[in-house]
């Protein structure tokens, strides 16, 4: 009743509402980020579990692991892939360009397409089809002087005798990733004939397992270890993949983060500071109110109650515009300028986090404001006009 | 009783060995040049403020004796205020603004009947749902006076409840206090510099340098006794 001033309190819950949806924004944004790499890495290099040899290739025979895993309920797909590098250079209008040292990637076409996406990334051609088809990063395209679908092109390999191998192949596609977690700088053939050109029959590099419950990444792989107890495997999860990649990335997350809770105090301080207005500007009506008898408890309750308002409808419209933007975002797979697109989620106790310490700090922020209410007396209140 | 503002050199004594009783329903006048301590009394007998010596009784309470909280529900329950200027809560209705007293003490149920029975008491039950911001300066102090009395206070104070005011409004107010008084046997304290609105009045109080004096007029010598 004597804080009845409309406008100072719309800008102290726009104070708190903008805190909240700073901090949301920033978790869309940067949470978004660093979960659409993982998605990325995952889609394209790691699967949900990775399986190499702890020293060298797996020697294991690729069906036989891939059939194992696909018997796992949780097991969507396996697939084997097999790197190496290669010298390239392409041939155009018969003039031969200089040649690149780039990472080769051999892929079963057929199991590929179930653990991975990169075959949805041709955006020219097709994926690997055959055994001289070969796949090329859009970066490598680029650095080849535009290497185009039909182009041929020739790999130099060393095998494991140290002999180079020669083989020319017939570009089928060019692959491109926004934000460059995909294959973009390397080429990709078939996983045979890269065995052929090493001399290492049934070998295999890696194993990419994609489940069709991710949630379930660790009992996969302690499962597939410890059913191999006297292979030398190696897994891990995506999550595990990830960790090193992007350790610098989420300790950037948990500044950004940061910068959110500062931007939160500062919040705080507008509370302060418009409340204390608002106890400057009512100083007369408290002298009345003191004067016909309110105890000073009565006068430290309206005001404190004043920040539980502004804390609460803060709160909600802050957590309301937050949800807005991350609702928009997710629907609308938001990205910039071809970079990767954000992968927004959910995440509620997050959310209900926010609303509660910003309606905790609407309410801390409100006491030193009614404290000082309290402690005017009546006459010298009444006294200013 | 004394009161004494501030210390040392800069030290007023603006209320010297005052004392007087009040009776039960009587309308007491106080006047007084301006700066004689006519406020500083009205303060002290409403609790707003300490003396620095002696004591005030109220309905055979020592009143130097209670706490904070106890004072303010004192205030509340025994004391009626009308201020120079209205002072209502200009957000709220008048309605509202006269049942303040009563939503303080949260003794309701009445409140609004009595609230309602007052203003039409002093002429406003028409105003009594329009906000306080848009009446006029008048109609506001009438709605502070029914303020002052919806407690049935024991003692009604009032500082210049008139000083605002326009002659004609002001005779209007000064009527309306009289009138009230005597219906409800209600015990006023005015304070005033217009002596002749009053008219006749139960009792008169003159406030010269901080002395009070019994009737209209303070003796031209004053005698010091210390
Ligand atoms: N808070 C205060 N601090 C210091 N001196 C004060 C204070 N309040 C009043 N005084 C002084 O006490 C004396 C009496 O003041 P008071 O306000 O009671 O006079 P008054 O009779 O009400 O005058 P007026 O008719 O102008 O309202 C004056 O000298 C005044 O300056
Ligand atoms: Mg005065």
């Amino acid at each position: 009743m004597l804080t009845n001033k409309r406008g100072s309190l719309i800008g102290a819950v726009l104070a708190v509402s903008i805190g909240i949806l700073v901090i949301h924004v920033n978790f869309v944004i940067f949470q978004g980020l660093y979960d659409a790499i993982i998605r990325d890495m995952s889609d394209y290099r790691f699967g949900d579990v990775y399986v190499i040899d702890e020293e060298d290739f797996i020697e294991k025979s690729d069906l036989a692991l891939v059939n194992w895993f696909e018997r796992i309920p949780y097991v969507e797909a396996a697939a084997p892939r097999l790197s190496s590098s290669a010298s390239i250079n392409a041939t155009k209008y018969g003039q031969k360009t200089e040649e690149f040292q780039i990472p080769v990637v051999g892929v079963d076409p057929f199991r590929d397409t179930r653990v991975s996406t990169i075959h949805e990334t041709i955006y020219d051609g097709q994926y690997v089809f055959s055994r001289n088809s070969l796949v090329v990063g859009s970066t490598v395209a680029q650095d080849l002087g535009g290497v185009e679908v039909g182009d041929s092109l020739k790999l130099k390999i060393v095998d494991r005798w140290g002999q180079d191998q020669l083989k020319r192949f017939i570009v089928t596609g060019i692959t491109n990733t926004p934000g460059g977690q995909g294959l973009d700088t390397s080429v990709i053939i078939h996983i045979d004939t890269l065995r052929d050109m090493l001399d290492r029959k049934g070998d295999t590099g890696s194993l990419l397992v994609k489940l069709n419950d991710p949630t379930k990444a660790v009992e996969v792989k302690n499962f597939f270890l410890a059913s191999f107890p006297n292979d030398d495997f190696k897994a891990e999860t995506i999550d595990e993949s990830a960790e090193d990649a992007l350790r610098g990335f989420r300790s950037g997350i948990a500044m950004i983060n940061m910068i959110g809770y500062f931007g939160m105090m500062s919040s705080a301080f507008a509370i302060v500071t418009i409340l204390m207005m608002l106890v400057t500007s009512k100083t007369r009506e408290i002298g009345v109110m003191r004067a016909i008898g309110a105890k000073r408890k009565d006068i430290l309750i309206i005001f404190l109650l004043q920040g539980v308002i502004i804390g609460a409808i803060g709160a909600g419209v802050g957590t309301a515009l937050g949800l807005s933007y991350t609702i928009y975002a997710k629907e609308t797979k938001m990205q910039w300028e071809g970079s990767l697109a954000l992968e927004v989620s959910y995440q509620w106790q997050k959310t209900v986090q926010t609303a509660l310490m910003a309606f905790a700090l609407a309410i801390v922020a409100s006491i030193y404001p009614s404290y000082r209410a309290t402690k005017l007396q009546p006459i010298e209140a009444m006294r200013t006009v | 009783m004394d009161k004494t503002y501030g210390e040392g050199e800069t030290a007023v004594n603006a209320l010297k060995d005052v004392s007087f009783s009040v009776n039960k329903g009587e309308f007491l006048l106080v006047v007084g040049s301006s700066g004689s301590g006519k406020s500083t009394l009205l303060n002290m007998i409403g609790l707003l403020d300490r003396p620095t010596n002696g004591r005030i009784f109220i309905d055979g309470v020592d009143t130097m004796t209670l706490d904070d909280n106890e004072v303010s529900a004192f205030r509340n329950s025994k004391l009626g205020f009308v201020f120079q200027s209205a002072n209502l809560i200009p957000d709220l209705t008048v309605l509202e603004n006269v049942m303040l007293p009563r939503q303080i003490q949260r003794t309701d149920e009445s409140a609004t009947t009595d609230s309602l029975k007052l203003l039409r008491g002093v002429g406003l039950e028409k105003q009594a749902h329009k906000r306080a911001n848009r009446i006029s300066g008048g109609q506001a102090q009438r709605a502070a006076i029914a303020r002052g009395l919806v407690n049935k206070p024991t003692i009604v104070l009032a500082d210049e409840p008139t000083g605002n005011l326009d002659s004609i409004t002001a005779e209007t107010i000064v009527q309306l206090m009289k009138s009230m008084a005597k219906k409800l046997g209600q015990t006023f304290i005015v304070v005033t510099h217009e002596r002749e609105q009053f008219g006749d009045v139960d009792r008169i109080i003159t406030i010269k340098d901080g002395r009070a004096f019994e009737g209209e007029e303070a003796p031209s010598k004053i005698e010091v006794t210390v």
